[in-house]
């Protein structure tokens, strides 16, 4: 697989829930700055795939590269020191705290040490923050007021400059616009080319197909835990896709 | 917009303070009545008496505002803290009276981690793991004790608790000291940004990698530690330690530290507003008294004003929910991201 140039490459990840096959036999590459959209209808599989990636779920059968390297037994943190990050629909933000807290927790940089007791240099961290909400497209009035407080729009920034501290690799977005009104959902997709553009992998899970339309390079389909389209966006079309996702026969 | 650094400041100064304010208003309220109606209250002797008398409870709320802001909580503190006293005057007659403090801290230090590790293994609410603490550690200071006071604890047990330099009882002095310690722990250090992380969103601080059962077990912990120094300063004070030490403080400390401003479900409250809710009750109990009122009446008092900030902390929250909401319809209907919807409400 040396020569393989995929950030990311899967081979038949086959995954069972009871006597439901959730996955069968799913391959997948996924290339530095390419966005790739997995579409479906509920139940297809999307989700347990990202789950499976993101160190969730662990695979029944198939095989996981991660670069060179072919990684077993996957968990959350693996995963994310493995620079794999992933932005879900209900965000994963402490709701307490303001965005610069948000966006460095964990990460937090120091002033100094008292023994065990490190002392956050709020400067700093805030000024980090920014840059970083500031290189995902968007700007705060306000980086300590709880981001409960923030709108839909702003919040999906904070999330996504919170795991682009980690994602080197691969970062997925699980319905990224279905909170979100017009004007932010072309935001928010704007901001994921963006963060394409640094180089790193992409998926999106949509169920918008003018999400799809308007930021992947390409689409993926799935249909009962199988693939039924791999296809540049270019190649294809809505009639297709549609098809491809309700299983229904289709000739062009 | 980038360079709004002063209104974050100013912003983040106000958010969490109208509790304080109001509480530094109804302290301020309380000490007008009381120098209208008992000028003799005001003595510098009287203060210190009312002082001690709150810094053992007030010791024990600094730990649980710690432990609450985590989104865990201790209800057997008073049944800790009654053990630890009992344990510490017991040991002293065995053992050199500083041993016997040091032990009976440590002592608590570990019946808290004990509770937290419960709390953790059985994935219950705290309360009710808690609650079996409580009555399982009462049960056991009985069974020590044989329900008598542990009395004739030689004297240098005595000197910690009963000393008072610049004439400022030990307890208050540790009170302050303790205040500030954990007021530190809180607002400057990782320790204290993770603790409110994990009170406002436990899967969110473990996504974003903090070892959150480490710092848990650590609050529990600390919390345990904090409750054996209360627990040894009123032993030694006292020079005595009976069965019924710390009977009911669990409700007291409560009080306190959710009247201070602690949410209860976690990740919001600071030291400065516990202390403000510790002096207030602590001017309620005595000032009643000062005044003359039927002692009976104190407990109401206290009860009725910890509903009252708590209601008036709802509604208001209630109605910022509502303005929130508005101006998300707003928003989606213009939809414009970045807009500074935060900045108005």
């Amino acid at each position: 697989m040396t020569e393989n140039t995929a950030l990311v490459h899967c081979v038949g990840i086959t995954k069972y829930f009871g006597g439901v096959q959730a996955l069968d036999n799913f391959s997948i590459d996924l290339h530095p700055g390419e966005i790739v959209a997995l579409v479906g209808d509920n139940g297809a599989g999307k989700s347990t795939f990202v789950k499976i990636l993101s160190g969730i779920y662990p695979p029944d059968d198939g095989e996981i590269w991660i670069g060179d390297e072919q990684v077993e037994n996957l968990n959350p943190g693996r995963a994310r020191t493995l620079g794999i990050e992933t932005v879900y629909q209900h965000l994963s933000l402490a709701d307490n705290l303001g965005a610069a807290a948000n966006v460095m927790l964990g990460q937090e940089p120091l002033r100094f040490r008292i023994g065990p007791l490190r002392v956050i240099d709020e400067k700093q961290a805030l000024a980090e923050a920014q840059r970083r909400i500031g290189e995902v497209g968007a700007s705060l009035d306000d980086y300590a007021i709880p981001v409960r407080t923030l709108s839909g729009g702003q919040r999906q920034a904070v999330a996504i400059a919170r795991a682009l501290v980690k994602a080197n690799r691969l970062i997925m977005f699980d319905e990224p616009t279905a909170a979100l009104g017009v004007r932010q959902t072309k935001a928010a997709l704007d901001l994921i080319q963006r963060v394409a553009g640094q180089g790193v992998a992409v998926i999106i899970i949509s169920h918008n197909l003018d999400d799809v339309f308007a930021v992947a390079d390409r689409v993926v389909a799935l249909r009962q835990g199988q693939t039924t389209l791999d296809s540049p966006l270019a190649g294809t079309d809505r009639e297709e896709i549609v098809a491809c996702m309700m299983g229904l026969s289709f000739q062009r | 917009m980038a360079d709004s650094i002063p209104k974050a400041r100013l912003t983040n100064l106000f958010q969490g303070s109208g509790r304080n304010i109001g509480l530094a208003l109804a302290l301020l309220l309380a000490l007008l009545i009381l120098a209208i109606f008992s000028p003799r209250y005001f003595s510098f002797a009287n203060f210190v008496v009312v002082a001690l008398q709150m810094s053992f409870i007030g010791i024990l709320a600094l730990g649980t505002a710690m432990l609450i802001i985590s989104g865990n909580v201790d209800l057997s503190i008073g049944a800790m803290y009654g053990l630890t006293a009992v344990v510490a005057a017991m040991l002293a007659k065995i053992v050199p009276s500083p041993l016997a403090l040091l032990a009976g801290i440590l002592f608590a230090g570990t019946l808290g981690l004990l509770n937290g590790a419960m709390v953790w293994r059985v994935k219950l609410s705290p309360i009710i793991i808690t609650l079996g603490s409580l009555t399982a550690l009462r049960g056991v200071i009985l069974l020590t004790t044989n329900g008598a006071a542990v009395r004739g604890v030689p004297e240098p047990f005595t000197i910690l608790g009963q000393a008072r330099p610049f004439d400022v009882p030990m307890p208050v002095w540790l009170l302050f000291g303790l205040a500030f310690i954990i007021h530190f722990v809180l607002s400057k250090t990782t320790f204290g940004r993770y603790f409110y992380a994990i009170g406002g969103n436990r899967e969110a601080s473990e996504a974003a990698g903090i070892r959150v059962r480490n710092l848990v077990l650590g609050a529990f912990a600390i919390n345990g530690l904090i409750v054996g120094l209360s627990a040894v300063l009123a032993a030694s004070r006292y020079g005595t330690a009976s069965p019924s030490f710390g009977v009911g403080f669990e409700f007291d400390v409560i009080t306190a530290v959710i009247l201070g401003g602690v949410r209860f479900t976690g990740g919001e409250g600071n030291i400065l507003g516990v202390m403000l809710a510790v002096a207030l009750l602590g001017v309620i109990n005595s000032g009643l008294v000062s005044l003359g009122v039927n002692p009976f009446w104190t407990e109401v008092v206290k009860g009725v004003a910890l509903i009252v900030a708590v209601g008036l902390d709802q509604i208001t929250h209630e109605q910022r929910q509502r303005r929130r909401t508005q101006l998300a319809m707003q928003e989606r209907s213009r939809g414009e991201p970045g807009t500074p919807a935060g900045s108005h409400i």
